[in-house]
């Protein structure tokens, strides 16, 4: 529950084989007009440039606070930029300089959309996996064979102040449920494709398909 | 008409009991008529989140925090917000309450008025208006019911005490009685070639003047289920009966008193107590007697007292509350609540089965017709029908009170008005102080409500698919139903089929 309508959710499907089929699920915003891609790739260069400048700061701090040759500065962006900047460098304080690079850092690898995948192959198992926060670490991942699923099904839970749709999966001697694209949690729609294609990649398709769903004819 | 309903109530399986049972007989007759029906209630130990019975019966257990005997602790608004998701995922129409002492089910019908959905109250038990906490709930009550579509009570004298607590329009209130599954208590001559009720002994039949008369008592042992009576009686009758004799099931804080009054009387050959008794296993105990005696102080319904004449028991029971309307007088014995008149009332019973008097034997199907849920279920869904307005005014209360003119802020009794101010006059004439207090908070939820509707928008509610076994028996229903009224009720049919036509 936020002030703002939550960012919205696309569901790709990733079919390479027959056998094999990945569902993705993210909330990152895809561009369809040329202004939009266009703006997303600009954005994109103007993080990479403030992310390279706030290193190239943090270097001729650190070269200045220890009374190193910054020469290597000169060499790449020209004599004037290196006076300049160690000029500046000598004002500035560590105390001041640390926390906004490091705040600066953290915003430009902040990762702003959240990706969740179910990877499914055809007699193995399937992968489930969540992005990270950041872009430096990977995401989490888990795999489970397919002679450990002892079903997968969609059921409601409260959440908060709400009730809400998950795809679950019974792993055997599991007391738990896994529960795929857990932070997510996208709404009843996609689950149930990505459920109908699990099944199918699972069991064959048309393999008791329609067992444990509470599927109707209403819609 | 197909109804989207939520039962809401604190007390639900797994707890046992007479109102866990009525919620879901009621709930899974009325799927069978082919409405949709959610129960909503709190979580239990070991029974949480979202379940389904059979039948397709969905049952909700929220979350929430017990204070006594599975209460839970009144918030007022906490439960707001997943009411709201839960009434708009499953696409309800009628919320449905259940029990004067469930704040559950008292606050989900604040909330439901206040989110314009159809009310629905069932009282299922007698309060006194004297002490304290009798006076804390009925002003609850009051509270509750000032703003209620309608109300059913299981009995006459439990609508007359309801009205009465709650300062209802008489005309806002039915009666529908409890039922039992018959099929479950059936004497044991409908049973002989079941083996595992074999061992069991046969009425003897007709009595003679020696052969043994079982007196069978099942209930918990409280003081307000006439414990006391049914210890003070129990020394004098088997004095003035030589070949009587008790079986006593259920336990309580009143079973010490009955233990120690059986010993000092040395009745233990004649007084068998079996403790507590599991509901399935209630029939096993009643077959084997002849007698039912029903000692209770106050009662609304007393279930037990038609689950005994099922069995073919002869009962006899004390007139108060609800009890003197459920049984016909052939199969009864009634006594005034007090130790002389239950000795005499059970002299007289002993002496009608003595003298063959009384055909014990025909009261299974007596009762298999009187009481059943289907009818239960038929009755409560024209009380939907009367709500919702798809029967007439006229039609619903059978032309009495010429158009709800008994209260000046109801448009028309059992069709109240949502409009806000409608609702704060009605909630202001509760009391002096009362009446404010009740109006802030009604106030405080409408705005919470306006709150939620910005907060969390209904279009990122995911609507709950149906259980698919509705859509088949609702076909069945409609074709059948088509076949048996061709013309009698085509206003009531044109008016679902209009509704089938918005749904699909």
């Amino acid at each position: 529950m936020g002030l703002k309508s939550p960012p919205v959710q696309t569901l790709t499907t990733l079919q390479p084989t027959s056998s094999t089929i990945s569902y993705t699920v993210s909330t990152r915003p895809v561009p369809k007009t040329l202004p939009g891609v266009v703006g997303l790739y600009l954005s994109l260069f103007v993080r990479a440039a403030i992310g390279a400048i706030t290193v190239v700061v943090l270097w001729t701090k650190w070269r200045t606070a220890s009374d190193k040759s910054t020469a290597s500065l000169g060499w790449v962006a020209g004599a004037v930029v290196e006076t300049w900047m160690v000029k500046a460098m000598h004002t500035c304080k560590w105390r001041y300089v640390a926390p906004c690079a490091i705040l600066i850092l953290w915003l430009v690898f902040r990762r702003g959309y959240t990706e969740e995948s179910l990877t499914l192959l055809r007699g193995l198992g399937l992968q489930t996996s969540t992005s990270s926060s950041t872009y430096l670490r990977t995401p989490v991942t888990r795999f489970i064979p397919t002679t450990e699923i002892q079903d997968i099904f969609i059921h409601e839970a409260f959440k908060g102040f709400e009730v809400r749709f998950y795809l679950g999966i019974v792993v055997k001697n599991e007391k738990d449920v896994v529960v795929v694209f857990p932070t997510l949690l996208p709404r009843r729609a996609i689950l149930e494709e990505v459920w109908r294609g699990a099944r199918a990649c699972l069991y064959g398709s048309g393999g008791g398909g329609e067992k444990s769903n509470k599927g109707d004819t209403r819609e | 008409m197909p109804y989207n309903i939520a039962m809401f109530c604190d007390y639900f399986f797994p707890q046992p009991g007479g109102v866990e049972s009525h919620i879901y007989q009621l709930s899974s007759k009325l799927i069978d008529r082919g409405h949709k029906v959610v129960i909503v209630t709190h979580a239990y130990a070991g029974r949480t989140g979202i379940r389904y019975l059979t039948n397709g019966l969905k049952v909700y257990h929220v979350p929430f925090f017990v204070i006594y005997r599975e209460t839970t602790f009144p918030t007022v608004f906490s439960f707001f917000p997943m009411f709201r998701n839960i009434v708009i995922r499953e696409q309800i129409d009628i919320v449905h309450g259940h029990g004067s002492l469930s704040s559950f089910c008292l606050e989900a019908v604040l909330h439901a008025r206040t989110m314009g959905l159809r009310t629905v109250f069932t009282d299922h038990s007698l309060f006194g208006f004297a002490d304290a906490a009798s006076i804390l709930t009925n002003k609850l009550l009051k509270f509750t019911l000032s703003d209620v579509d309608h109300v059913i009570c299981v009995s006459h004298t439990c609508k007359e005490n309801t009205v009465l607590r709650a300062s209802l329009d008489p005309l806002m209130v039915s009666v529908i009685p409890n039922a039992v599954v018959a099929e479950n208590f059936q004497p044991l001559s409908y049973t002989s070639h079941e083996s595992h009720h074999r061992n069991a002994p046969g009425p003897p039949n007709p009595l003679g003047p020696h052969d043994t008369i079982t007196i069978v008592v099942i209930s918990r042992l409280f003081y307000n289920k006439g414990t006391d009576l049914l210890i003070a009686a129990i020394p004098r009758i088997l004095a003035t009966h030589p070949n009587v004799r008790f079986i006593i099931a259920g336990s309580g804080p009143k079973a010490i008193d009955l233990e120690q009054t059986i010993e000092r009387n040395v009745l233990q050959d004649r007084v068998s107590l079996l403790g507590p008794v599991r509901h399935e296993e209630v029939r096993d105990v009643m077959v084997q007697g002849q007698i039912y005696l029903h000692p209770s102080l106050t009662e609304a319904f007393g279930t037990v007292i038609v689950e005994a004449a099922s069995c073919g028991l002869y009962v006899v029971c004390t007139r108060v509350g609800g009890i003197p309307e459920v049984l016909p007088s052939h199969m009864t014995e009634f006594a005034k609540p007090e130790e002389d008149d239950i000795v005499a009332a059970t002299g007289r019973a002993i002496a009608k089965l003595r003298e063959g008097k009384v055909r014990t034997e025909l009261f299974h199907n007596q009762v298999k017709q009187m009481y059943s849920w289907t009818d239960v279920a038929q009755r409560t869904e024209r009380v939907y029908d009367g709500i919702s307005g798809v029967l007439s005014h006229d039609e619903f209360y059978q032309g009495a009170g010429a158009g709800g003119g008994w209260s000046a802020t109801r448009g028309r009794a059992g069709n109240q008005s949502f409009a806000l101010i409608e609702r704060l006059k009605r909630y202001y004439g509760c009391g002096i102080w009362a009446g404010k207090l009740f109006c802030l908070c009604m106030l405080v939820d409408y705005l919470l409500y306006v709150f939620l509707e910005y907060v969390a928008p209904r279009t990122h509610i995911d609507i709950a698919r149906n259980w698919p076994k509705k859509e088949l028996k609702d076909g069945k229903e409609k074709e059948v139903e088509a076949l048996k009224d061709d013309g009698g009720v085509g206003r009531k049919k044109s008016s679902r089929h209009r509704r089938e036509k918005e749904s699909f």
